[in-house]
């Protein structure tokens, strides 16, 4: 008897001690492999602090470190990269960073604080002949020392409620002083950084090559021996290379339709993501042209679109498929449903919007509408999609938009030249959509208000809401805000973007974040078996 | 004959030259610049106007315009082909890495049709109106009628759906491995050489039938089979002049209208590439790839016309 | 030489006058009878002749065929399936596949007549005037034409279309530029042969201007060529359309053109609505087909007054 039951509970055992490797083999990261990515381009050159892409920020991602970054596993939580801690003075004037030690950069030398510095300094105040492209951001950042090896301390103009957030931009990286003082253009052809992955090779148009750091300072990483960037540009290409398997993810998003193709092709062996973008895309309205000078004729425009039928319509083929104002709909800053359907053109009764529209135009003295040109990039998802949305809602009300399609070239031209009547016009953030970073567009005399109107109450809000630390206040401000622009729409929003990300099942351990330029370090990500 | 290759060859220089030209000034007149793309990537950006200056003068965009054109031009005169707008790399460069894959596409595209059509062209122009004549008829005017990217664009979604298959991404030499170099350019060869044997087919046939209506081959013809293969042979000698035209400027435009099927197949060629530097607004990119492809062209109008003499010792040089 | 007579005066044969008599009204002695001949021995042109006629009624009558609006967009309808109510399905936006390729078959035909026709006419008169004047006129006219032709017609038309924007006639332009070079070579060689003949060296020497003398004796013999070309060119500028259209370089939407139909759902909406990217191909392929086969037979016909030198 006894001689049974031990023999059943070796058995049981033996079952069990079988069974745990395969439990324990999900959560066991495997090491090797080449993570293969789709990419829609060439980087124009590999210096992030000098480029506005995605097509710098994915592939150089793993190269790098920054001094802090948003975790990748816990968004929109700020940790330290570089950074061991940091601390805040009370008066919010001065963050003293503290930073990790025994470091070392792909050729060897040591890391320092003097690293950090100089590649902030080259951020906030670059020399002759270097450009920096999102400078606007850090403008409450004074100064930037050193006082010691491991030691980095940032001193600012004022407070700023939003700074951690902004220097935790992804495009951040942080170079070697030695390079930069050879050169301020280095990093324009070359790679050195501190980051889990070497640049090993790269053939223009064709594809990007990083091999694993094998001396990478933080332990035991990466999983990965290398990645690879293949330069896709045809959109649907992209897709199809993820369903023969050449590919394992695209980072950037694929249309809805694509990304349906790719799933319903590998079934479960892709997973598809939906991040809510911080993006949005509307009108921008050049407020000097008749007659759009008429805030009832503004009002009309907005009035015409039925915004929750065109999400309906346009969000399965771009994505595009949310409704809100000025900040993101999901974020703490989003005015109520009722605050948004007071504003014209939110409201869900569309005929009494339709019937509102026209007596406006009427009012205003075009009852049989107008011409107009809406002015527009020649990208398809989701501008052109888009367009043809607004311009068939608009003929409703008699305003017969003729639909200008310009080259990107030829469409930055004409932004910066104003030559528009309407415009399409995109905005967004690669972080976490503070309103710093979003609400300066709506200001007057800044270079993204493209169709250069003033609203005083506004530009007022905004200065504080770059310097109030208490929440609560400033939540009230960005809504104020937001009303002050749109009750007299001075700019009409459309639909906030939703990015749709398909991977390969096999990968783990990674999360696709809202913006694309998110999470690309791939430093602690890896690959099952096939 | 070298006394004419030679002249044909300081004729081209003009040509050249005016063609660089036309396309430095079409850059200057199109709305748009490198620089306001670099800074305006993406989501468009926050283009900063102090930014743009800055950008602008270190690209050189800012020098009066007969400076940067000259300072071109003498480049090319040393052999130096300027660098590249966008990526900053020497154009030579960009070019050489695209270039074998174009070549390639484009060589084979022209055999294969051409051994394909004019055997056929031939056949459908000697058995008019008949059903060989209508069949490759229909199967020309097939070629020519379906637009090239969808053939492509079917194919691809053809591998992909059924046979979870695409072709690689990497262009591989084909003397590094011919195997995968075939598996990645067999389709654009294909779809290019189909439209292309389409054209060469119809000529074959139009110009062969016209030979055959003069009256000393009708009357070859009427006397019997060994004349027959007189006939065929003088006939075809005869109707290749204009044949040979055609594939040659087939073969120059393919270098440069490689454009469609680049994009499809997703190579990395010297099509796609003009396209982006044109939406870059990339001037000594394009510019050098206008003069190579003018180039290409004017030395494929010299071979033809080379042909042509050998084909036709009536004609002599002038 | 053997036409002037020795008092200065010109002797013409009766065949001659016979000759340009009947060039004057070939329409009215030649045209039924050819064409009732074109339809019996050509069966393959004349299928690619109703085609076109097809095609064209079609375009002219498209308001009264057409059953919806092209352009109104419809959320509860997309991607429908053919069915009673939309006989070809709808596309992305929901509206009605057949009245779009209705209207479609305007703007094939509008884009595809004017540009042919734009580009060949200008060819031909430059090809003429080239060949007619000689000399320098000539050489540098060969010159411009040499440098028009190493430009590749895509990259042409995106140079075009990235200075004026995508419409119906910047596309027009574009394809119409890259014909004329073309035509332009055709052209002159037919009158270059032409000019030597005696009846341009008799008009001239009694005193007919340069104008009269082209039209009435250079331009009948060109016709021929230049007839064969305009009609290659048609069919040509369909599909030219289409790869601009793919490219993202054609007519813009919400304009119904075939060409932007089927490159904006070719790759991404084929697989799960195959009536979007079928259909607008069908046409395209028919059209350029109905064209080629037409043109074909057209030059068949035409044979004895052909020389091929493109």
């Amino acid at each position: 008897m006894l001689k049974v039951g031990a023999a059943l509970l070796s058995f049981v055992m033996l079952i069990g001690l079988w069974a745990a490797p395969s439990v324990l083999a999900g959560e066991q990261p495997r090491r090797g492999g080449i993570f293969e990515v789709a990419l829609a381009g060439d980087p124009p050159s590999l210096d992030m602090h000098q480029e506005q892409t995605f097509m710098v920020a994915i592939p150089l991602g793993p190269v790098y470190n920054n001094l802090v970054m948003f975790d990748p596993h816990n968004y929109p939580q700020i940790v330290g990269d570089l950074a061991k801690s940091w601390t805040v003075s009370d008066d919010y004037l001065t963050y003293t960073f503290k930073l990790h030690e025994g470091v070392k950069f792909h050729d060897g030398s040591e890391f320092t604080s003097a690293d950090v510095k100089a590649s902030w300094d080259k951020i906030l105040f670059p020399p002759e002949g270097v450009i920096s492209t999102r400078r606007a951001n850090y403008e409450a950042i004074k100064s930037v020392e050193a006082p010691d090896r491991s030691t980095v301390v940032f001193r600012m103009h004022h407070p700023s409620p939003s700074i951690l957030g902004n220097m935790a931009h992804p495009a951040n990286f942080i170079y070697a002083k030695k390079y930069l003082d050879s050169d301020v253009h280095y990093y324009k052809a070359h790679s050195i950084g501190t980051g889990p992955f070497k640049l090993k090779n790269y053939v223009r148009g064709s594809n990007i090559e990083l091999e694993r750091n094998p001396d990478y300072w933080k332990k035991d990483l990466p999983y990965l021996d290398g990645i690879k960037y293949y330069i896709i540009k045809d959109t649907s290409a992209r897709a199809k290379a993820i369903r023969s398997g050449r590919v394992d993810v695209e980072f950037r998003g694929l249309p809805p339709t694509e990304a349906e193709g790719v799933l319903k092709q590998l079934g479960d062996r892709a997973v598809a993501a939906y991040p809510k973008a911080i993006s949005n895309w509307g009108v921008s309205i050049n407020v000097d042209k008749k007659p759009f000078d008429d805030e009832r004729v503004r009002k009309a425009l907005s009035l015409a679109l039925d915004r929750y039928d065109m999400a309906k319509t346009v969000g399965p083929l771009t994505g595009l498929e949310t409704v809100g104002a000025l900040m993101h709909p999901d974020s703490r800053w989003a005015l109520s449903s009722e605050e948004l359907q007071a504003l014209p053109g939110y409201g869900k009764d569309h005929q009494a919007n339709l019937r509102e529209a026209k007596r406006l135009l009427a009012e205003a003295g075009y009852p049989d509408g107008f011409k107009t040109v809406l002015t527009n990039r020649n990208v398809k998802l989701p501008y052109i999609d888009l367009a043809v949305y607004l311009i068939s809602s608009w003929k409703k009300v008699g305003v017969e938009a003729e639909h200008k399609v310009e080259e990107s070239a030829t469409w930055s031209q004409t932004r910066v030249n104003r030559d528009f009547e309407l415009l399409v016009d995109p905005y967004g953030s690669a972080t976490v959509g503070d309103p710093d970073e979003l609400l300066d567009k709506f200001v007057t005399g800044f270079s993204e208000n493209f169709g250069r109107f003033s609203e005083p109450v506004a530009d007022g809000l905004f200065k504080q809401i770059q310097r109030e630390m208490n929440e609560q206040k400033r939540i009230q401000m960005v809504k104020d805000m937001q009303k002050s622009v749109l009750e007299k729409m001075w700019w009409i929003p459309g639909l906030w973007w939703t990015r749709v990300e398909v991977r390969s099942a096999r990968i783990r351990n990674y999360e696709p974040q809202p913006s694309h330029w998110m999470n690309r370090r791939l430093e602690d990500v890896w690959l099952a078996e096939k | 004959m070298w006394q004419y290759i030679v002249k044909r060859m300081l004729l081209m220089i003009p040509t050249l030259i005016g063609a660089a030209l036309v396309v430095f000034l079409l850059m200057q007149v199109v709305p748009g610049d490198v620089a306001l793309l670099i800074l305006g990537s993406d989501q468009g950006g926050d283009v900063n106007l102090a930014e743009l200056d800055r950008l602008r003068a270190n690209l050189g965009l800012d020098r009066p315009l007969y400076e940067q054109f000259f300072s071109w031009l003498w480049g090319i005169a040393r052999f130096d082909f300027g660098t590249s707008l966008w990526s900053g790399a020497p154009v030579i460069e960009e070019l050489w890495i695209r270039l074998p894959l174009t070549l390639e596409v484009a060589l084979f595209a022209t055999i294969i049709s051409t051994l394909i059509a004019i055997p056929l062209g031939t056949l459908a122009a000697i058995r008019q109106d008949t059903w060989i004549d209508y069949l490759v008829r229909v199967v020309s005017i097939g070629g020519l009628g379906i637009p090239a990217f969808w053939t492509g664009i079917l194919i691809i979604l053809f591998l992909v759906i059924y046979f979870e298959w695409s072709p690689p991404l990497v262009f591989v030499p084909l003397w590094e491995d011919p195997w995968e170099n075939f598996k990645q350019l067999i389709w654009p060869i294909v779809t290019v050489g189909y439209r292309n044997a389409a054209v060469a087919m119809r000529m074959t046939r139009s110009t062969v039938l016209e030979v055959m209506r003069e009256d000393y081959v009708r009357t070859a013809w009427a006397k019997g089979l060994h004349e027959r293969m007189v006939v065929i042979k003088h006939t075809l000698k005869n109707s290749m002049l204009p044949v040979v035209t055609i594939i040659g400027a087939e073969f120059a435009f393919l270098m440069g209208g490689l454009v469609v099927t680049e994009t499809v197949f997703t190579l990395n060629g010297l099509g796609s590439f003009v396209v982006d530097a044109i939406l870059h607004r990339d001037i000594p990119v394009i510019q050098t790839l206008i003069l190579l492809t003018a180039f290409v062209i004017v030395f494929a109008n010299l071979i033809v016309d080379l042909v042509y003499a050998w084909l036709d010792p009536r004609i002599s040089y002038r | 030489m053997a036409n002037v007579m020795h008092d200065g005066q010109i002797a013409i044969t009766p065949r001659q006058l016979q000759d340009m008599e009947l060039q004057k009204s070939w329409a009215r002695m030649y045209a039924w009878p050819a064409i009732r001949k074109f339809i019996v021995t050509k069966p393959l042109g004349t299928i690619g002749g109703v085609i076109i006629l097809a095609m064209a009624l079609t375009a002219l009558f498209a308001d009264a065929l057409a059953p919806y609006d092209p352009y109104e967009i419809t959320q509860s309808l997309q991607f429908k399936a053919p069915s009673v109510q939309n006989w070809l399905g709808t596309d992305e936006f929901g509206r009605d596949m057949l009245t779009r390729l209705i209207y479609g078959a305007r703007i094939a035909l509008f884009i595809g007549l004017v540009a042919a026709f734009v580009g060949s006419t200008a060819g031909a008169f430059l090809g003429v005037l080239s060949a007619y004047m000689g000399g320098k006129v000539d050489l540098i006219m060969q010159r411009v034409m040499d440098v028009m032709l190493a430009f590749p017609l895509l990259i042409l038309a995106l140079a075009i279309v990235s200075v004026l924007g995508r419409s119906v006639p910047n596309v027009v332009l574009a394809i119409a530029i890259p014909i004329i070079p073309r035509t332009t070579r055709i052209v002159r060689s037919s009158a270059l042969s032409v000019k030597e003949n005696m009846f341009v060296e008799a008009a001239r020497a009694v005193g007919s201007q340069h104008l009269r003398v082209m039209a009435r004796h250079i331009l009948p013999n060109v016709m021929a060529p230049y007839l064969i070309m305009l009609t290659a060119q048609l069919g040509n500028a369909i599909l030219v359309e289409a790869s601009l259209s793919f490219l993202g370089l054609g007519t813009a939407e919400p304009t119904p053109s075939w060409g932007l139909m089927l490159s904006g759902s070719a790759a991404s909406y084929a697989e799960k609505a195959p009536w979007v990217a079928i259909f607008p191909g069908l046409a395209i392929t028919l059209a350029v087909f109905g064209f080629n086969l037409f043109g074909d037979s057209l030059r068949d016909a035409l044979d004895p007054k052909l020389r091929h030198r493109t």
